[in-house]
């Protein structure tokens, strides 16, 4: 059974009017527990989209999405909120930590939506802190951090949370190669230890570094690395 | 960490914009405390004012063709009221007044209100005797020029000397200063001690008419006041004829009920307009966390997306409104305090 499966799903936004728009059109995915995968497509390709609908942030219109084989969109808010707080973490191009808090009060902070007591709270961030290298800080505020070291911060939150999946969103997209280059190799160490990562960019260089690629254009999977030196029948490489 | 300390730190963040927001809720709930308190300090003093005057009382008014057939309904009135109504009425006196200078010794004192009663005067219009005696039964029955001083006019004209027994002349007439009252209104110049009290039988002289137009009834307890007016509306159908005369009764606490009434709905309105400001004060707030939402949608997204639930988001700003809201009621509660210090000995 796959980890995450997307049954011909579509998102369709303004449906019925001219300005219609069909973000996915019809795309059917799956990925298993355990991989590195790297979406990749030009802004507009739909790939936002699809992490969206992924991360549990969105829902298709119309199609299925299984996630452990349990399907989402029979799911309400709070199951929502619920799933991204256990299942899923999230790395963004714009670190999205939260300017108020400290820096180990940051990578803390998702646990506290899972009712976990303050002191394993402060314990686990310190030693995600501590294996991004970033310890040092823990007591500083984001805005007094580089860009390199905040996403180590968003990184050490996805950790410290434990969620069986990481979904990053152009994670270097705001570094420059050095910083970006450690940023991925911290995303290779935590997918080796069992997490799932699903890579989203447009940069087909770092997209290499993934072990699938799946290439998103105009709400279609146009390409999947699986799909190399594989027979696919003509008709499922056109869908 | 948690909700609470963030919202904290938002608000104290923008010093300049939280106040400013709190602002409306800070003078909404001040006009109201004030409006209100002011209401409501003028209708105790309007309640105190009708205290002074003598709640539980009946005034019997009275119209003859003949004028002087009413000042002849007194006596049995009051013997009435004195024998049979005894164990209800504390007392009955004509309303007969007029104002008229008070001389003594080359002092005087100018337009004195002069009550033309019964011997109980005092019992009918709550004056208590300080010293000497009140006027006596048959005083009245012998036209006696005898009176009771107010404390007013008793310091006035005998700063030094004991009044008692002194001749005073009232409208150019000697009367003799049989006792004087305590002060009951504050003794002063335009108050209810500005009084003199002088036997009813002495009207012919100072009032130069025998009119009586009405007859005051004082009952001793507010739950016999329709029983009393029971008896006298069947004894006076007895005593008047019809043909001649008439009589009506009135109940002197509805007045005071009615200004109670009227107080009332002042309040409501006022309390009312003030109401409206403190709803605009709210709206303010809710405008203000409008466009904090707007502004956060980042960090909204943050949350949300590392699996804050709805109701943690929304409680988070829900929380913030109500800090805002209570700290904004508290500084108008201490700032609508203040003015009712000042007010209260403005108002007297």
């Amino acid at each position: 059974m796959s980890l995450i499966e997307l049954k011909n799903v579509y998102k369709i936004y303004n449906e019925g009017r001219e300005s219609q728009v069909n973000a996915l059109d019809g795309v059917s995915l799956s990925i298993g527990k355990g991989e590195f995968v790297a979406i990749i497509g030009t802004s507009g390709s739909g790939k936002s989209t699809m992490m969206n609908i992924l991360g549990c942030l969105d829902v298709p219109t119309r199609g299925d999405y299984l996630l452990d084989g349990q399907p989402v969109g029979e799911k309400s808010q709070r199951e929502l909120s619920d799933l991204r707080s256990r299942r899923i973490s999230f790395i963004f191009q714009g670190y999205n930590l939260i300017p108020s808090l400290k820096v180990w009060e940051n990578v803390a902070l998702p646990m506290t939506y899972q009712h976990i007591p303050l002191q394993e709270r402060r314990e686990r961030a310190l030693e995600a802190l501590q294996s991004v290298e970033i310890l040092a800080k823990a007591e500083n505020k984001p805005g007094q951090l580089s860009g390199g070291q905040q996403q180590r911060v968003a990184i050490a939150r996805a950790i410290a949370t434990r969620s069986p999946i990481l979904m990053a969103d152009e994670p270097t997209g705001a570094l420059d190669s050095k910083t970006g280059a450690q940023v991925l190799e911290l995303m290779r160490r935590l997918n080796a230890q069992g997490t799932t990562v699903i890579l989203i960019t447009h940069d087909n260089g770092i997209a290499a570094q993934a072990d699938r690629t799946v290439r998103v254009m105009d709400g279609h999977i146009v390409h999947d690395s699986l799909w190399d030196g594989v027979l696919v029948p003509a008709e499922v490489r056109a869908s | 960490m948690n909700s609470l300390r963030m919202a904290l730190d938002s608000i104290t963040e923008k010093k300049g914009r939280s106040f400013l927001t709190m602002l409306g809720i800070i003078i909404g709930v001040t006009a109201v405390l004030v409006l209100v308190a002011m209401v409501t300090g003028y209708n105790s003093d309007m309640t105190a004012y009708y205290e002074k005057l003598g709640v539980n009382k009946v005034t019997v008014e009275l119209s003859w063709y003949d004028t002087s057939r009413a000042f002849d309904m007194v006596m049995p009135l009051c013997e009435y009221g004195n024998g049979e109504l005894s164990d209800m009425v504390e007392g009955v006196t004509p309303d007969l007044s007029t104002r008229l200078p008070v001389q003594y010794d080359g002092a005087a004192v100018d337009s004195t209100a002069v009550y033309l009663g019964s011997d109980q005067y005092a019992a009918c219009s709550n004056y208590i005797l300080e010293s000497g005696r009140d006027i006596l039964p048959q005083e009245i029955e012998n036209r006696s020029m005898v009176c009771v001083l107010g404390s007013y006019v008793a310091d006035t004209l005998f700063p030094y000397t004991d009044p008692i027994g002194k001749t005073v002349a009232i409208g150019g007439y000697p009367f003799l200063v049989v006792g004087t009252y305590y002060q009951k209104d504050g003794g002063a110049e335009d108050s209810m001690d500005h009084m003199a009290a002088v036997p009813y039988t002495v009207n012919r002289a100072l009032l130069r008419s025998d009119r009586v137009d009405s007859i005051t009834v004082k009952v001793n307890s507010t739950k016999n006041v329709d029983t009393v007016m029971f008896r006298l509306e069947l004894w006076l159908a007895e005593q008047i004829d019809g043909a001649v005369g008439e009589y009506s009764l009135a109940d002197g606490n509805s007045a005071m009920a009615e200004s109670n009434d009227e107080m009332t709905s002042l309040s409501v309105v006022l309390g009312g307009i003030a109401s409206i400001a403190l709803l605009v004060g709210g709206i303010g707030i809710m405008n203000i966390m409008l466009v904090t939402v707007t502004e956060r949608t980042r960090e909204i997204g943050i949350k949300k997306s590392i699996g804050a639930p709805r109701w943690e988001i929304i409680g988070q700003f829900l929380l913030e409104a109500g800090i805002l809201s209570s700290l904004g009621g508290l500084v108008g509660i201490a700032l609508g305090f203040a003015p009712s210090f000042w007010v209260r000995p403005c108002m007297g």
